[in-house]
């Protein structure tokens, strides 16, 4: 087999076999026995015939191919039922195949559902210790890394708590932490993301980033967004089958529409049909629709939350960044942004040494960790930067229009440096600084919505 | 795929490279029974001494029984007897008794991560030898101060042990994966146990079973190691070669056979769980 082949599955069926009453697993199995020593064709198909009938046949899958590379993140898409936990269980060995064979080569780590393989009576601590052993790591290994793994996890003092006392969350971090200090060399995750906090989101997606750069991962979701982001390569299930397999964008635009026609047919409310349909009036807003937009449940509100001075990060000897605010263009402090309008990003922190050339940035990350645009104060001051000297405050301040955001979280990283713009030291660099949550928003497709000057049909 | 292999190399190999996680959930399991308890660690002396004293009273009290040939202190020497069979009769117990339930109760371990199932039963076994352990320590002490001394034979002990301790995992390996697929079977063992306790030469030696039942008794597979074990213990007689041969051996492949039997079913735990 070739080295550069890390999950390789060839025509994997799995049928699990449900019975009306838990006895009749015992008489199939008689009948079937006596079946196959029957002395004549005759009385075996008879046998036959009257065991199958004690028992109802699920095809989970059915003839499943695929290869996965070395260092390749491959997506798996499909509703729910459609066999993707059945074949990530496969693939981990914790599931047998009933016809066709799964082969990996490499060390695995799996996340397979909440709190997968946490013996819940055991305390946080124990956990960690058995599933490090379960990962093949010696005592003295786990003992070397387990303060960095309670650092991700980051769930006080819960650690000496049973593992049954911890919420979806807790679980699903101390999870996650175990598996990404486990050395592997393939990541399989199912779904399990989905229930932790923006930050720990965040924390995971840098880890993951960082990861797939030499490892390969195996994702589940329902999520096309996070697989198109994320993934090489993408495998849509349905119904225990293959139905396509490709480039992400491909098929997760066809599994998408194959999901919107099924929908279709059960239900219409979502359908264009049912949004207004009166012209909206012209106002002096960039974007023609805002006043209406703004007046309808599809106002982008984006809820600000308050300055996180200890989110993760580095730095912080040389220079700290104290606040980060949102302000409207009256000056006031926004816990409410609407998508669209204008704001201005405060930035304030103090240096401890003289810093020569500041230069104060930004990011506005999505729930994936994608950044989504950014700026910082480099171009404006490259020739005239502002001095700084040891003790003084600053105050950077970025007014732009808020763009329009899908549903969801999102995190702003703020920085500052020293230096220009190819070379420079980071003196405080803050991850997440604020997080702010859209509710609710007119955006249906791509990262960001930007104010859409016009938009008609006329019939010519 | 992952095929589980049955060759005993395959079962030291996996008990060697598992060990520190063999000996891990071993303790866990012998604090866990008494967590939360005041006396904590200190029941598993107080259970077997506790026991000791209940049956010495119903045994040389209320049915006034006396073990055939002994006469000397024979109160105390009777509850000695007793208690050495009862040791090796309780692992027995004990062992197969939670055999069905290992790997049912551990659903998470077969389902949702690669887990060397098959060391599942032996630390069954390993914590309840702890307690055995603690019970002979007991009988050892009680011996010395009811005697004055305990037999040399004593050191043979491990000998006439481990055969047990091999037909205990072979039959624990068997039922737990047998325990998975058919669920009477937890309900089946109590009664079997039962069953066994009277049966086994434990209130009485072999001797003393009516001639015709004789043959039957014999077939008990406890007779033999809790004779054995007793002779060491109290009567400092040497072990039986037979018994060291004929029984060890069997014993050795019951064993094996369990593991196999074990090994072979695994694969379908997971759907049936």
């Amino acid at each position: 087999m070739s080295s550069e082949i890390a999950i390789r599955v060839k025509d994997i069926g799995k049928v699990f076999h449900t019975y009306t009453k838990p006895h009749d697993r015992l008489i199939q199995g008689l009948l079937s026995l006596i079946s196959r020593v029957a002395p004549s064709a005759r009385v075996k198909a008879y046998f036959h015939r009257k065991a199958e009938a004690r028992r109802r046949d699920f095809h989970a899958l059915q003839s499943v191919s695929f290869e996965v590379n070395k260092g390749q993140t491959v997506g798996i898409i499909g509703r729910n039922g459609s066999g993707k936990s059945t074949l990530l269980q496969i693939i981990c060995g914790t599931l047998t195949p009933t016809v066709g064979e799964a082969y990996f080569s490499g060390k695995v780590a799996a996340l397979l559902e909440l709190g997968s393989g946490f013996n819940p009576e055991f305390t946080g601590r124990d956990n960690v210790y058995l599933s490090g052993q379960l990962y093949g790591l010696s005592k003295k290994q786990i003992d070397e890394r387990y303060d960095k793994i309670i650092e991700f996890a980051d769930i006080g003092e819960f650690v000496d708590q049973p593992v049954k006392t911890y919420s979806s969350g807790m679980m699903v971090r101390l999870a996650f932490s175990v598996i990404a200090h486990v050395d592997a060399e393939i990541l399989i995750i199912d779904e399990a993301l989905a229930v932790g906090d923006v930050f720990f989101t965040q924390k995971c997606m840098r880890f993951l980033r960082q990861f797939m750069q030499t490892g390969t991962v195996l994702f589940v979701s329902h999520d096309t967004a996070s697989v198109k982001s994320l993934c090489s390569h993408v495998i849509w299930l349905d119904h225990g089958h293959v139905v396509q397999s490709g480039a992400p964008k491909d098929v997760c635009d066809s599994y998408l529409s194959a999901l919107l026609e099924s929908q279709h047919g059960k239900t219409t409310k979502q359908s264009p049909a049912d949004l207004p349909r009166r012209p909206p009036e012209i106002s002096e807003c960039y974007d023609q629709r805002q006043k209406f937009l703004n007046a309808s449940n599809l106002r982008n509100d984006l809820r600000v939350f308050d300055f996180n001075q200890n989110s993760s990060g580095y730095g912080k000897d040389h220079a700290s960044i104290i606040d980060v605010e949102f302000r409207n263009s009256n000056g006031q402090r926004l816990s409410w942004i609407v998508g669209g309008e204008e704001v201005t990003l405060l930035v304030r922190g103090v240096g401890y040494r003289d810093i020569p050339s500041p230069i104060v940035g930004f990011y506005v990350k999505d729930r994936l960790g994608q950044t989504l645009f950014g700026e910082n104060t480099y171009l404006k001051y490259r020739d005239a930067p502002v001095y700084l000297s040891s003790g003084q405050a600053f105050e950077a301040s970025f007014q732009y229009q808020m763009p329009i955001l899908p549903a969801g979280d999102y995190s702003v990283c703020v920085a500052l440096a020293d230096g220009t713009q190819s070379e420079h030291t980071q003196l405080h660099w803050i991850h997440d600084a604020i997080v702010f949550r859209s509710e609710s928003s007119s955006v249906t497709t791509g990262l960001v919505g930007i104010p859409i000057r016009e938009i008609k049909i006329e019939i010519v | 795929m992952k095929k589980f292999e049955v060759s005993p190399l395959s079962l030291f190999s996996s008990l060697y490279n598992n060990r520190q996680l063999l000996l891990d959930l071993s303790w866990r399991e012998i604090t866990s029974r008494y967590k939360g308890s005041v006396f904590g660690m200190l029941w598993s002396m107080l259970t077997p001494i506790l026991m000791l004293g209940i049956y010495t009273f119903i045994f040389s009290e209320v049915f006034q029984s006396r073990w055939p040939n002994i006469n000397e202190g024979s109160r105390s020497s009777f509850a000695l007897i007793l208690f050495s069979g009862l040791i090796a009769f309780n692992f027995f117990s004990e062992c197969v008794g939670r055999s069905p339930y290992i790997i049912c109760s551990n659903p998470n371990f077969v389902k949702k991560v690669i887990f060397p199932l098959e060391i599942l039963p032996c630390v069954t076994i390993i914590s309840t030898l702890f307690h055995a352990t603690i019970g002979l320590g007991i009988l050892f002490i009680f011996e010395l101060f009811a005697f004055g001394k305990i037999p040399a034979t004593a050191l043979l002990l491990p000998i006439a042990f481990a055969p047990l301790i091999f037909l205990t995992m072979g039959l624990t390996w068997l039922l737990a994966a047998l325990g998975v697929y058919l669920r009477d079977i937890g309900q089946t063992i109590g009664i079997v146990l039962t069953g066994l306790l009277f049966i086994s030469p434990i209130f009485f030696p072999m001797s003393s079973f009516p001639e015709k039942w004789r043959g039957l008794a014999s077939l008990n597979p406890l007779a033999m190691p809790i004779e054995q074990i007793r002779n060491v213990l109290i009567f400092s007689k040497e072990i039986d070669t037979h018994y060291l041969m004929y029984y060890a051996t069997t014993s050795l492949i019951i064993a094996w056979l369990g593991y196999a039997v074990f090994q072979a079913s695994r694969k379908g735990f997971a759907d049936v769980l």
